[in-house]
């Protein structure tokens, strides 16, 4: 138990000396002075022991949300977000898909666009989501079309929310299932309900976030029937330090996808590299899009 | 032989002298009649089917890879067979005309397409992104009338919005779409339209098209194949509207059959549907409930017709339905509805006005002859490519026009084809390896996934930032070239060398089909060529085998009578016997052996049935003769097939004939055995001694 406490209130950055990072509200001045100081006993009384009670019976609703809020937080870039990203597909019984795409994001005007790079079949393909719009583009045929959130991004198994900023504590009404193992990791177990009015992909969502980082390690995306549609993984994470936002995005570094539909497929992404610089201002529309082929 | 005689005279005598007698006759007058009849009209059916099928995609046979998991399923459109595919279609071609029985050699493919329609709105928009952007720009009259359109699709959205916030609860509406409406109604919005029409487009397909959700998407089946090959081995294929592809070109011919049901205005459509159901098959609205549900759909589904008219259109058609309804009401879709509303005595004037007066204010067919149609397939490697093929035209089979099986699949050319089916050549695989190597990840199994990416301890990391180069990554240049293949034309050997899934065989003489599919077997595996080939029966998948259905139905139920009727006839055939037992004794007594006694009542008992099978079987030709004079009517679209056209005229099977004689001479002589052996069992004192 002391491990879950220390870990749940005060992780050090290891690799970044000096850095602490902020975490369940906790600002790293308090965490350090309650810990060093002479208040630590009532530290210890005020918190830890709640902290104990919780651990008996689950988190409490607002802890929760405390935990969503914190991932979208990491996940927003603040400013403009550009990407490279490998995409490659397992197919049962066909051949393996891979490409290349530039992801593009303005968290801000809540924009996003993936413009795919290679294979040269591929290349000059992109969605462009403005608003609750999501356009696929081909150039081939030189034409836009709407796509739903369910849109197997490329013929992957991934989908636009595993590109995009995360807006979980907004969408979903999260539920404490417990604590649990994964691998070498005690993880909370989450579930998910979307909140009603809302349009996402997934309506149920099940998530296992990392108590010791506060990242999500995996999760499993289910219909409104209950059926268990992907499960996907998020083993590393990678932090960038944004001038704009004054504190780290993180992204998961690969993300493995496995379908639970036709079983055998699946699917792996990976964010090769990631750029905050500023990006043109009227790139997102799909004037911008049509230009990158002819 | 004077015996034989004598008995025949006996039996001849005996058949209706008793009340048992006709019984069994009567039993094996409605057996072989129903035995002729039937034998008749599936004979018909598999020859009515044979020519759909045959004449239709199949061919007399087919050949395709034999390394492939599943057979051809030419009918099959919704389940795609797993076929692999022949990499050189002119490698094969040629081996499989050497034999002299072989007429054409047709290579054939089968696939899926999807066709995605934006929303209403969203496909004005699109015209009019086209119209306004350089390379497609359009006379200034045009894109007025485009923007009028908009803004008059906006102003309904708007109505539509008032009337639903009146009865719907608050709060059902984003007020923001609210805002954007009367921005995207307003004269400034307009106003400032051509100084940013792009902005201004974005804002119209980002803000507003997305409040109309009735984007559509068409599940279209089509054959890929070298068109004019295919066009000089089917010969009952016809044009209808439009014209043939050029030969060369990339093209595609849709059927009509599925032209008029996928591709035309809803409510014409159901309009026509009703018209058919009055002027040809004599059905009447107020009796037909499915008549009355299309009626209903058409007075409630104004909608499509209201979106696509301009506000001069608008205009038009409510003074055009004012004028024929008699009324003053300026709502159109009220006109519309009212107009719709139709019974069995205004249906016919107000189906002229539509034709004579609406129709040309409206697109009746979403694509015409001579326009591009951009079309979706899964690839064979599972992702989704898209091809722009122009629409020729459209085209039917000569006699199977209203068939929905034989005018289930389209035509298109076959390089249009290799593009959807995503063959995936050898560069593509050596691009694939080259990016997973550049990446240089190992695939994690789905059962090992948590053991082998949590095995370890906590891994963040920081990121520098690298600056990504766009322009590095696109391959060096910025823009993607793309090369417009629409109008290329292909030379003969570039259409047959390429990938084709199977292909079809015609005969010269289809009565020659079992020899021939050996001599051609044969030739593929002498050649190595790795096909097999089998029958049109076969490559039509269920749909094959549904002549095979029918014919065991009825030999099953035919079974069951004549068995029925061998239990009755034993049993009468007993009784009669012991009614007869004083007159075997009698004869018995004066002399007549055994065998007389047996032969009489054989004789007496198959003379029956033949007689009364010869009944049957005249009754039944006449009826099958009276049949192939009327004809019988294909009730569906699906009998239309079967029958190879609008009737089926029956013709006589002689198969069945022949069939119905050896069926009663084998049950008369099985049911007659025992009673027969037991006649001769008596002895003449005994049963001279008995009482009557």
């Amino acid at each position: 138990m002391k491990t879950f406490q220390t870990k749940m209130f005060h992780h050090q950055d290891t690799k970044t000396p000096g850095k602490t990072i902020k975490f369940l509200g906790f600002s790293p001045s308090l965490v350090s002075w309650c810990l060093g100081g002479k208040s630590c006993l009532m530290f210890l009384v005020l918190v830890l022991l709640p902290g104990l009670a919780l651990a008996a019976e689950g988190l409490s609703k607002d802890k929760m949300v405390e935990i969503l809020k914190g991932i979208d937080l990491r996940i927003r870039s603040g400013g403009d977000y550009k990407a490279l990203v490998y995409l490659e597909q397992h197919q049962k019984d066909k051949p393996d898909i891979a490409q290349e795409a530039l992801v593009y994001r303005r968290d801000v005007d809540q924009k996003l666009m993936i413009l795919f790079t290679k294979p040269k079949t591929d290349a000059g393909k992109g969605y462009l989501r403005v608003d609750r719009n999501l356009w696929y583009y081909d150039p081939t045929v030189g034409k836009w079309e709407r796509r739903t959130d369910r849109e197997r991004i490329g013929g992957t198994d991934s989908n636009r929310e595993d590109f995009d900023q995360s807006d979980l504590a907004g969408q979903y009404d999260p539920q404490f299932v417990g604590e649990e193992k994964l691998g070498n990791f005690t993880v909370w177990h989450l579930k998910l309900t979307v909140k009603p009015g809302i349009d996402v992909a997934y309506p149920l969502v099940e998530f296992w976030v990392d108590e010791a980082t506060g990242n999500y390690l995996k999760r499993q995306d289910f219909a409104l029937s209950g059926r268990l549609m992907r499960t996907s993984y998020d083993p590393k994470w990678d932090k960038l330090f944004s001038d704009i936002k004054k504190d780290y995005l993180w992204f998961p570094h690969e993300i493995h996808i496995y379908d639970e539909i036709d079983k055998g497929n699946s699917t792996l992404v990976i964010i090769q590299s990631v750029d905050l610089s500023s990006l043109p201002e009227n790139m997102f529309t799909k004037a911008w899009l049509e230009t990158k082929s002819r | 032989m004077s015996w034989f005689l004598l008995l025949l005279q006996t039996s001849f005598r005996n058949i209706f002298s008793s009340f048992l007698n006709l019984v069994i006759g009567l039993i094996i007058l409605v057996g072989t009649f129903f035995f002729v009849v039937g034998g008749s009209l599936v004979d018909s059916i598999d020859k009515g089917m044979s020519r759909s099928i045959i004449g239709s995609v199949a061919g007399n046979c087919q050949v395709y890879e034999a390394s492939s998991q599943d057979s051809p399923a030419v009918f099959e459109s919704w389940q795609i067979p797993d076929l692999d595919p022949i990499p050189d279609f002119s490698k094969i071609k040629g081996p499989l005309m050497s034999d002299p029985n072989v007429s054409a050699v047709v290579p054939e493919g089968i696939n899926t397409a999807i066709v995605v329609y934006g929303n209403t709105i969203d496909q004005v928009l699109e015209k009019l992104r086209k119209a306004v952007s350089p390379g497609t720009r359009q006379p200034k009259a045009v894109v007025d009338s485009l923007k009028a359109h908009v803004r008059q699709m906006v102003s309904v959205i708007q109505t539509d919005m008032g009337k639903v916030n009146q009865i719907a609860a608050s709060g059902s509406f984003d007020p923001q779409a609210g805002e954007d409406l009367k921005k995207a109604s307003s004269n400034e919005f307009w106003g400032s339209f051509d100084s940013d029409p792009f902005n201004h487009l974005e804002f119209l397909e980002n803000k507003i098209a997305y409040l109309i959700p009735d984007s559509d998407q068409i599940f279209l089946s089509y054959v890929g194949t070298d068109l004019d090959a295919y066009q000089r081995a089917f010969d009952r294929m016809e044009i209808v509207d439009g014209q043939m592809v050029p030969p060369g070109h990339r093209g595609m011919l849709l059927s009509k059959y599925d032209y008029e049901e996928m591709f035309k205005l809803k409510s014409a459509h159901r309009l026509d549907q009703i018209h058919e159901a009055l002027t040809e098959k004599n059905k009447k609205i107020a009796k037909d409930p499915d008549l009355q549900d299309l009626v209903k759909q058409n007075k409630l589904q104004t909608r499509e017709i209201v979106l696509q008219l301009d506000p001069l259109s608008s205009q038009k058609a409510v003074s055009i339905l004012q004028g024929t309804l008699n009324s003053k009401e300026t709502d159109l879709s009220k006109l519309l509805s009212a107009f719709f509303d139709t019974d069995d005595s205004n249906f016919e004037s107000r189906y002229k006005v539509f034709y004579d007066q609406l129709a040309s204010l409206v697109e009746l067919y979403r694509l015409k002859p001579g326009e591009m149609l951009t079309i979706k397939a899964y690839t064979k490697s599972g992702s989704v490519d898209a091809v722009n093929v122009k629409i020729y035209g459209t085209f039917q089979f000569k006699g199977l026009e209203k068939s929905g099986l034989a005018g289930s699949e389209s035509l298109m050319d076959l390089m249009s084809f290799r593009d959807l089916y995503g063959y995936v050549t050898p560069d593509k695989i050596a691009e694939t390896k080259a990016l997973e190597k550049t990446a240089g990840v190992s695939f994690v199994s789905r059962d090992q996934a948590e053991a082998d990416l949590f095995g370890g301890s906590s891994d963040v990391e920081q990121s520098q930032q690298k600056a990504i180069n766009d322009k590095a990554e696109m391959g060096g240049g910025a823009k993607v070239k793309r090369v417009d293949l629409t109008q290329r034309v292909y030379t003969q050997d570039e259409i047959e060398k390429g990938v084709a899934m199977g292909a079809a065989i015609l005969l010269k003489d289809p009565s020659q089909l079992k020899a021939t599919m050996k001599r051609l077997q044969a030739i593929c595996d002498k050649d190595n060529l790795g096909l097999k080939v089998i029958d049109w029966q076969k490559a039509a998948g269920n749909l094959g085998q549904f002549v095979l259905a029918l014919k065991i139905i009825l030999y099953f139920a035919t079974f069951i009578i004549f068995v029925v009727a061998l239990v009755i006839i034993n049993n009468a055939v007993v009784m009669a016997t012991l009614q007869r037992v004083r007159e075997i004794g009698t004869m018995r007594a004066i002399g007549a052996p055994k065998s007389f006694v047996l032969g009489m009542v054989l004789t007496e008992t198959v003379v029956l049935g033949l007689v009364f099978g010869a009944l049957g079987s005249a009754l039944g030709s006449g009826f099958v003769m009276l049949l192939n004079h009327s004809g019988i009517p294909a009730a569906n679209e699906f009998l239309y097939f079967f029958f190879s056209g609008p009737r089926l005229y029956p013709g006589l099977s002689l198969g069945s004939l022949i069939g119905a004689f050896i069926v009663v001479l084998i049950v008369t002589c099985v049911s007659a055995l025992y009673p027969a052996t037991m006649a001769t069992k008596v002895s003449p004192i005994e049963a001279m001694a008995s009482d009557e």
